[in-house]
């Protein structure tokens, strides 16, 4: 009995899995986006969604912290955890949630207000700060971790929305990294960018990894090759196949994944 | 031989135009020669009506006055000796009427101007509201008796239009308020400075007069009316119409109820002015006894009819805002209701300001509704804010454009010139509302 408890417990360690989903299921009204997928989603790992578009990746993604609630039409039924805990059980708020869950879409949307204001409204209105100087602080850590502070630390004034698209899109990375998340989701966070910024967005998605269990929808398949160490492969709803990226990359099992990494479905 | 394939066709070449060029220029010309027209037609009715208007009414901002010194005497104006108002009020308008006759008459004789009118004909000159001015302002400071005081007294519509090319010494020959002797006289007293015509600033705040005194009617009353009528519109349908917009835009679940609703606001929003006014005249009034002819009423039926307008571009203004600002605001774990008020109304404010004026605007110009509740009435008395016994903005008044339909119904020439000045300040008030939305707009105007 304690061996088998210890053994446990290392493996939980080893491979901690943040989010479980069995047999998730996904309607927009009569359309089925989403048929059936299991996953389990590791902490402290960047994990891609890769796919042809419209198999359902965003529409996955948005199950994790409950964004399809939004959308009038969509109905989401299956099992999502996090932690262990259900995140559609009707005790769980999905305001709170999405404090815990952060999200970064596909194009930068800073809110029309000052840099500091759009890092600082979610730790605001969270009662993260007690105080001016405490807010301040976590601005400033906030933006470190997006990566800009160095870029914006002398115009915290100026509205977000005069950046550069780059700059705005690790603006909204800090943005949502403020509220202190555990899980960090991306929405093809690169796809408006140039080569330049999206470096600078990727290394710092590596950075990412150390603190949160990052995922990331991405149509550039280079990029899951370079971002992230599991890849998920979606198509027509369905979970193909799930596994190391460097495996689905280089040997993958299912054919439909493989015609889609050599460019034959797209 | 030419190096390009042979096609049967010789090549064309770019510096001759093709049919189909030729043709697709001519329709292009032809569309915008068809727009210009449209436009100069519409600027020149514009035009037209702008400057009928204003010549019309522009007079009415001046007006002719004569001033003379009257004897107040005291044994003609205060029976009691010891200045008792209420003796004092026994004296009429009649009686003031012969001091200000032989204040006149005094004028003329130390100008030494002759005349051969008799001394009733010479008052004519006089307004028939000069005496109750004069009246009032010695009812108000008794103290005034005794003395001979100067005053500005309101000169006859007949001499007034004189001065304003409507009355001329051949229409005034076959006119039974004045004769050409008359005109001659008040020439006479003109020479003398004695009659004087300046900037009118009681037509603004004067209350209406009667059919023989359009030289004392002024907009006051109605001004004050409209004013009243517009402050219960802007605090009754501005929230309203914000919060059913917010709600329906933002909140309401998309099925056939929230549908119903949506096609039934557009609806509203055509439904002809006078219905609202039935519909004021059967709840407000007849159901729930408010005041007849009450800013209240009139605000309240205006109210229904502006929260058409005010939800259809609120809404606008919202469905506007980009969603991406939205799930901005929810992924970082605001709520609903904080994404809406925290970063969608604000973006949606001017829209929503500027929907709120226009509505408002449309308010100010509306006459139909407020004639079906009686805010035609000849009011004299400014209406009070509020008093114990009508309550909050309960008392008759009436409207700028009420006011305007009731001059021109009346007889007095002198009428049409108060109407098209009434018009033109309904036009100065519409101006600089349409202004304030403009400059709101580009002020709070945000770019995303
Ligand atoms: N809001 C929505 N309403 C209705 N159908 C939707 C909506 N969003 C996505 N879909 C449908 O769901 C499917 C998956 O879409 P999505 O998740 O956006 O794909 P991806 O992100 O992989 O390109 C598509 O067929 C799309 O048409
Ligand atoms: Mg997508």
């Amino acid at each position: 009995m304690e061996d088998m408890y210890h053994m446990d417990r290392a493996m939980m360690t080893q491979q901690d899995t943040k989010i479980s989903a069995k047999g998730v299921q996904v309607y927009y009204g009569d359309t089925h986006a989403i048929k059936d997928v299991d996953v389990e989603i590791a902490d402290k790992t960047v994990t891609a969604f890769i796919g042809p578009s419209g198999c359902g990746k965003s529409t996955f993604l948005r199950c994790i912290n409950r964004m399809n609630d939004t959308i009038d039409v969509a109905r989401v039924s299956g099992d999502i955890r996090i932690d262990g805990e259900d995140i559609y059980d009707p005790r769980v708020d999905p305001v709170q949630l999405r404090a815990k869950v952060g999200m970064v879409f596909q194009k930068p949307n800073p809110f029309p207000k000052s840099i500091y204001d759009n890092v600082a409204y979610g730790p605001k209105i969270h009662g993260l700060a007690r105080n001016k100087a405490d807010l301040d602080e976590i601005v400033e850590k906030a933006l470190r971790r997006g990566a800009i502070w160095d870029e914006v630390k002398d115009r915290l004034d100026a509205p977000g929305t005069g950046l550069s698209g780059g700059q705005q899109q690790r603006l909204c990375i800090a943005r949502a990294v403020a509220t202190e998340p555990e899980v960090l989701l991306m929405d093809e966070p690169c796809s408006a960018l140039d080569p330049i910024a999206t470096a600078q967005v990727e290394e710092l998605i590596d950075d990412l990894r150390q603190r949160y269990s990052v995922v990331i929808v991405t149509h550039s398949m280079q990029q899951a090759a370079r971002v992230s160490q599991k890849t998920a492969f979606f198509h027509l709803g369905n979970l193909v196949e799930f596994g190391d990226t460097d495996k689905i990359f280089t040997n993958p099992e299912d054919p439909r994944t493989e015609s889609y990494i050599s460019g034959r479905i797209g | 031989m030419t190096d390009f394939p042979n096609t049967g066709q010789p090549r064309q070449s770019l510096l001759n135009l093709d049919d189909r060029t030729k043709k697709r220029n001519a329709a292009e010309a032809r569309f915008k020669a068809y727009g210009i027209a449209a436009i100069v037609t519409a600027m020149l009715a514009l035009a037209i009506l702008l400057s009928s208007v204003v010549a019309n009414g522009s007079s009415a901002f001046r007006q002719t006055f004569i001033t003379i010194d009257v004897p107040l005497d005291a044994d003609k104006l205060d029976k009691s000796g010891v200045r008792d108002l209420d003796v004092m009020k026994k004296v009429t308008t009649i009686g003031y009427a012969k001091l200000l006759r032989e204040g006149l008459l005094n004028a003329i004789t130390d100008a030494g101007i002759d005349t051969s009118l008799s001394d009733k004909e010479i008052a004519t000159l006089i307004s028939k509201e000069a005496p109750a001015t004069v009246r009032n302002s010695v009812l108000a400071n008794p103290s005034l008796v005794g003395e001979t005081l100067t005053f500005d007294l309101l000169a006859s519509g007949r001499i007034d239009g004189y001065y304003k090319g409507r009355v001329t010494l051949e229409s005034a020959a076959l006119d039974g308020n004045t004769s050409p002797e008359a005109l001659m006289l008040a020439d006479a007293l003109k020479a003398e400075g004695l009659i004087t015509t300046r900037f009118n600033w009681n037509f603004l705040t004067a209350p209406d007069a009667s059919d023989q005194r359009p030289e004392a009617a002024g907009l006051g009353v109605a001004i004050l009316g409209s004013l009243y009528m517009m402050l219960v519109v802007l605090f009754l349908a501005l929230p309203i119409g914000v919060a059913a917009s917010i709600y329906l835009e933002e909140f309401a679940p998309k099925n056939r109820w929230t549908d119903v609703i949506e096609v039934n606001i557009s609806n509203l929003a055509a439904v002809p002015s006078i219905v609202y006014g039935i519909l004021g005249l059967a709840i407000f009034i007849n159901f729930m006894h408010f005041n007849q002819s009450s800013p209240l009423v009139g605000g309240l039926v205006l109210t229904l009819m502006t929260l058409p307008t005010i939800i259809i571009s609120t809404r606008a203004a919202l469905k506007s805002v980009p969603p991406s600002i939205r799930d901005a605001a929810l992924g970082v774990g605001a709520s609903k209701m904080q994404s809406v008020f925290h970063h969608v109304l604000p973006l949606a404010a001017p829209g929503i300001l500027t929907g709120t004026i226009i509505g408002l605007a449309q308010a100010l110009g509306e006459t139909a509704p407020l004639l079906l509740i009686g805010m035609v009435a000849f009011v004299r008395e400014y209406p009070a804010a509020y008093t114990e016994n009508a309550g909050l903005f309960g008392e008759a008044a009436t409207a700028l454009p009420v006011q305007v339909y009731n001059w021109t119904q009346r007889a007095d020439p002198g009428f049409v010139e108060r109407a098209s000045g009434a018009i033109i300040t309904l036009l100065v008030f519409l101006l600089i509302m349409n202004a304030v939305a403009i400059f709101l707009r580009r002020k709070f105007e945000r770019r995303w």
